[in-house]
């Protein structure tokens, strides 16, 4: 016996609060967990869709709205912008690079995109053994993700729907044949379906022939809420005016960013947004609420720090006699200190362990619940630096809260306690 | 063993029995008789090192009692003096052979499960050593607390009533049991009790209360 097994007797004898302060702490700890992996994580995938993207051009609107649908192809877009000025801005001597991206149909809720093969090169993305990048119309290219929850392989054929979420009209008579799948790039690029800007306008234009002999049902997809790129590109079948839905630019040089976006957003009518700005001031947002649940989450830990507060004081009165006892059988009050202290801090350490298993087995559970929503990709199974401070921080905590109670052991009266009550 | 030159004591200042004098030596029995009330626990208390004397000397086992402080006393309390309260004080968190470990991890010497175990044994519980106290009976409870108070081989034995809630047959093993136990060790058993069944027992005796 020794002062781990006696603090482990005493926390079985009282199993139903050792449980309950546990339960308090795990808490608190697994929302911190949580907090720290979920925004690791979603600060990564920022980054790495990020990368290297200086500027974005597209319609004017909600420049959020364009960083969010073209980067990271989360929101909708904001409308689209004429082939030719896009083309014109990406001869200009201070743009090193400039993607263009056609978006209106989507793939089981993938969004298909028509672009050039310097898109999946902006990332680094490599293909398959046996793919290659589309020479024609209606050959794709699929993200890893999108190979991999259809199942479809190069040769296979699939049919996009109309607009960027599931439950579009399906372009039934426009099949797409798949040529090449991409190997994982950690990137949105996953979670996509590369075409040609060509298929994109392709569809489109034969679609808008449909739907014009087809009278309400075009009223009905304007309706939709894929309706304003969609009409945009729609409106690129009469052929005069091709458009696109974005433009990805890399500046040539720093100096871009001082003019550049300016000489867009004045002189155009297109507008020009920078990833770097929207995301901090994203950040800016979310950084309240994550603030918020991590005050929360403290507040829980010092709320079970209490409770083992409270559960040692009241344990402390139903346990004079036994300290008592244990004083007149020797044991000197430093032991008694530590036995109180080792309680509290097994109970703290129980409790910050089960808290960060908790907190990734839930952040496990929300990447399987995200998994099916297409846009981000996330893990429990990622140890972060930061995790590490838990525990000394939960020891402290737990230790704070055996102080005043332990310290009474100091002042118990044997005498008193056990014979003269 | 146990040596007493005009001791007054008490508590908070206030002197509640006085011992003239008394002298035991190795393995040599006292009683102290008295009514309840007439401080024969406090007395008790003071000779387990558990109260300061209010005046006079104790010396137990050649070492003055009033001589040392703090953790001294309490390192000298665990080693040689055993007490056996008159409530029993079991620890209902552990198990009986824990208990009975108790004052080993208490004073910080290696805790002897065989040495617990034989006492258990001779004590005819050993069956019970994985239960907890409140399943035991009164009878049984005390022969744990008997067994708690002699795991350390004291040189005193100190005992608050402790024959006094039991039979007839179960008063006489108890006192068997606790010379017996004493005798291992020559240990000198020092009781407190109005329990007239046990005098015999008894090398010396000292009342107090009323006959002061």
């Amino acid at each position: 016996m020794n002062s781990l097994r006696l603090s482990f007797a005493y926390l079985r004898h009282k199993a139903l609060s050792t449980t309950l302060t546990v339960t308090t702490f795990a808490a608190g700890v697994a929302m911190i967990v949580v907090l720290l992996l979920v925004n690791a994580q979603l600060q990564n995938e920022f980054a790495n869709n990020l990368k290297g993207i200086d500027l974005v051009v597209g319609a004017k609107g909600s420049p959020m709205q364009l960083i969010l649908s073209s980067v990271f192809h989360l929101d909708l877009p904001t409308g689209n912008i004429p082939l030719a000025a896009a083309e014109k801005l990406s001869k200009h001597p201070m743009v090193r690079q400039a993607i263009p991206l056609a978006l209106g149909d989507n793939f089981q809720g993938y969004r298909i995109v028509g672009t050039t093969a310097a898109y999946p090169e902006h990332y680094q993305a490599r293909l398959r053994a046996g793919g290659r990048y589309w020479k024609k119309e209606m050959e794709a290219v699929l993200g890893a993700e999108v190979a991999g929850r259809s199942g479809l392989k190069t040769g296979d054929t699939f049919a996009g729907s109309h607009g960027l979420t599931v439950g579009g009209e399906v372009h039934a008579q426009f099949p797409y044949t798949v040529v090449g799948v991409l190997e994982p790039t950690d990137s949105v690029l996953d979670r996509l379906v590369l075409t040609g800007m060509a298929s994109v306008w392709y569809i489109h234009e034969h679609d808008d022939d449909e739907a014009g002999a087809a009278g309400g049902a075009s009223e009905q997809h304007e309706a939709s809420p894929a309706s304003p790129d969609s009409r945009a590109t729609d409106a690129a079948n009469s052929g005069q005016q091709r458009e696109i839905t974005s433009l990805l630019i890399s500046y040539n040089s720093p100096l871009a960013a001082a003019g550049l976006p300016r000489l867009i957003n004045k002189t155009t009518s297109m507008q020009a947004a920078s990833p770097a700005f929207e995301m901090a001031r994203l950040n800016a947002f979310m950084g309240r609420g994550t603030v918020t649940l991590g005050f929360f989450a403290w507040f829980l830990i010092a709320l079970a720090g209490f409770g083992i507060f409270a559960g040692l004081y009241n344990a402390m009165d139903e346990r004079r006699y036994d300290l008592a006892l244990m004083r007149s059988f020797g044991a000197r009050p430093g032991k008694l200190f530590t036995l109180m202290m080792t309680e509290s801090l097994v109970v703290a350490l129980v409790g910050v362990a089960l808290g960060v298993l908790a907190g990734h087995l839930l952040v496990q559970g929300i990447a399987t619940w995200l998994a099916s929503s297409k846009h981000i990709h996330m893990t429990g199974r990622l140890f972060l630096v930061e995790e590490a401070w838990l525990f000394p921080v939960s020891l402290a905590v737990g230790a704070l809260a055996a102080l005043l109670p332990a310290i009474r052991v100091y002042r118990i009266d044997i005498f008193k306690t056990l014979v003269h009550h | 063993m146990l040596e007493i030159q005009r001791l007054k004591a008490g508590y908070e200042g206030k002197v509640i029995v006085e011992v003239p004098h008394l002298s035991l030596a190795s393995g040599e029995h006292c009683l102290i008789l008295g009514d309840s009330g007439s401080g024969k626990t406090t007395l008790l208390c003071t000779l387990a090192g558990l109260l300061s004397p209010v005046a006079g000397e104790i010396t137990v086992n050649g070492q003055l009692l009033g001589a040392m402080r703090g953790s001294a006393l309490d390192a000298f309390r665990g080693r040689n003096i055993g007490m056996i309260y008159q409530t029993l004080h079991m620890v209902s968190a552990l198990t009986v052979l824990e208990n009975v470990l108790l004052p080993q991890y208490a004073a910080g010497v290696a805790q002897d499960r065989g040495k617990a175990i034989g006492l258990l044994e001779r004590l005819g519980i050993a069956d019970k050593k994985d239960d907890k106290p409140e399943t035991l009976s009164q009878g049984q409870q005390q022969r744990v607390a008997i067994a708690r108070a002699a795991i350390n081989s004291p040189r005193v034995i100190v005992g608050d009533e402790p024959t006094s809630a039991l039979d007839d047959s179960a008063c006489e093993t108890v006192m068997g049991l606790l010379l017996q136990l004493a005798a291992a060790s020559n240990a000198s058993l020092v009781i407190a009790t109005h329990d007239q069944r046990i005098k015999g027992h008894f090398h010396q005796q000292i009342r107090v209360g009323g006959a002061l």
